[in-house]
């Protein structure tokens, strides 16, 4: 786990001396609004993912690490003051989730599909391990969600034990949801006003 | 938006709240949990939300002990363990005493901490946290932030339905196999998506326009009142909570010693 972590605080230091450009600091909060309403329209049509992270991947790659952070820690934090407390404890996976993603645009992987959906299984098993001792330490290896299920179902099947199978679980939750997130981040990105992309990589920091 | 606990600062309830939270997690157990946990319901039924809290806890709590319990009573070691002495039995299956004990146990602390933190949820107004907040030393694109994520979520809800609403008039089905609905995602998604990112543009000008200064601190017409015993007892509730995590390391040290 501490690989991520690693990458998250290297990624988060370097530019973390200056503030980020008024466009970004706008953009975070309805990339938080669009992370609440994509997984309003996942569940509405019955898909097996969350999408809950759209709007982070999105900032982190069109701002970079910092503002995949930020949206991340704003996301988990008005959600958790809107919908459900529980959501407090996950700050730390959306953490992982905006700075790797932050990362991979700087890499070049929101160019391509292919590239985009390679991206996000690198997210997802890094979301995926930043989340199992979470859910162990805090829900005792089970969330309330599909997840949860998904975990009891593997310990009764294959017998393996509680972390194994909480493993499992968040491994093919994740490595489904966040690749899908990186693809749908990706065909945004093709289609937004080319100044507008263009202004969110270079904008220069807001000076007093 | 107003809320139940408007009459304290609030940052003294998210003291209050923060305070349980660690103590239902490091206190001994099960005992502290059941105590935070009586509190956190306590305080919100006696604050006039005790419903809305119960609820934030239930829809937590419930399904989490139920699931442990499942576990419990279906995997091979559990089934092991609940053949001796003391099984309870759950229908058809039979669950180790101590397995029960577990699976209450981190419901209780998660229901808890839920609970705790579910004043703050229920009983205080997201943008007086943040205005108390900005008044403590927060960073003014901190705030800023904050309060326009509040107010863009209900915002991006509508919208959400009216791009629903717009591409099934355009003939979207959201039916059919997982391939069909992944294709209206895409539909749904990419409009939502680029409208929203579109006009954080029209913001930033805007915020420019008015002269925003990221670094500043906000300066407030009316400040929210923050008075000297409530000063004080949120310095205990501090204290305390910096006591009992000091407690809980000392106690992990001696025991790895």
């Amino acid at each position: 786990m501490s690989s991520p972590l690693l990458v998250c605080y290297v990624a988060v230091r370097m530019p973390a001396s200056r503030p980020l450009p008024t466009l970004a600091l706008a953009l975070v909060p309805r990339a938080v609004a669009l992370n609440l309403a994509l997984g309003a329209i996942a569940a509405a049509l019955k898909l097996p993912v969350y999408l809950d992270s759209v709007g982070t991947i999105l900032v982190a790659a069109l701002v970079g690490p910092l503002g995949g952070v930020v949206t991340g820690i704003v996301s988990n934090s008005v959600l958790g003051l809107l919908v459900s407390p529980q959501l407090f404890a996950f700050i730390p996976v959306t953490i992982v989730i905006g700075a790797l993603a932050g990362v991979a645009a700087r890499l070049g992987a929101f160019r391509s599909i292919p590239a985009a959906a390679a991206a996000g299984v690198v997210i997802g098993v890094a979301a995926a391990l930043t989340s199992v001792p979470i859910v162990i330490a805090l829900f005792g290896g089970v969330t309330p969600s599909g997840t949860g299920v998904i975990t009891v179902a593997l310990r009764a099947v294959l017998g393996i034990s509680l972390e194994r199978a909480a493993e499992i679980a968040s491994l093919s939750t994740d490595v489904l949801d966040k690749p899908l997130s990186c693809v749908l981040v990706a065909l945004v990105i093709a289609r937004l006003p080319r100044h507008l992309a263009s202004r969110l990589r270079t904008a220069p920091p807001v000076r007093p | 938006m107003s809320g139940a606990l408007d009459r304290w600062n609030p940052l003294t309830p998210l003291a209050a709240a923060l305070l349980l939270v660690v103590a239902a997690y490091t206190g001994p157990q099960p005992w502290s949990a059941v105590a935070a946990l009586a509190i956190a319901l306590g305080v919100a039924t006696g604050s006039g939300m005790g419903r809305r809290v119960l609820a934030l806890v239930s829809a937590v709590a419930i399904p989490t002990v139920l699931l442990l319990l499942i576990m419990s009573a279906t995997s091979g070691d559990a089934s092991a363990a609940g053949a001796g002495a003391g099984a309870i039995a759950i229908g058809s299956a039979r669950v180790s005493r101590a397995a029960v004990l577990d699976a209450l146990g981190v419901s209780l602390r998660l229901g808890a901490a839920v609970g705790a933190l579910g004043w703050i949820v229920a009983g205080v107004s997201p943008r007086r946290l943040t205005r108390a907040l900005a008044e403590r030393g927060l960073p003014a694109w901190c705030a800023y932030v904050l309060v326009a994520s509040l107010e863009a979520v209900p915002e991006a809800r509508r919208r959400a339905r009216e791009v629903q609403d717009a591409q099934r008039c355009r003939g979207l089905s959201t039916g059919g196999g997982v391939p069909g609905r992944l294709r209206a995602l895409a539909r749904l998604a990419g409009p939502l998506a680029v409208s929203l990112v579109t006009e954080s543009e029209e913001r930033a000008l805007a915020l420019d326009a008015r002269g925003f200064d990221p670094r500043r601190r906000r300066g407030a017409l009316a400040p929210i009142a923050d008075r000297r015993g409530e000063r004080l007892a949120r310095a205990a509730l501090w204290l305390a909570l910096v006591a009992l995590l000091a407690w809980r390391i000392a106690r992990a040290l001696r025991g790895a010693a």
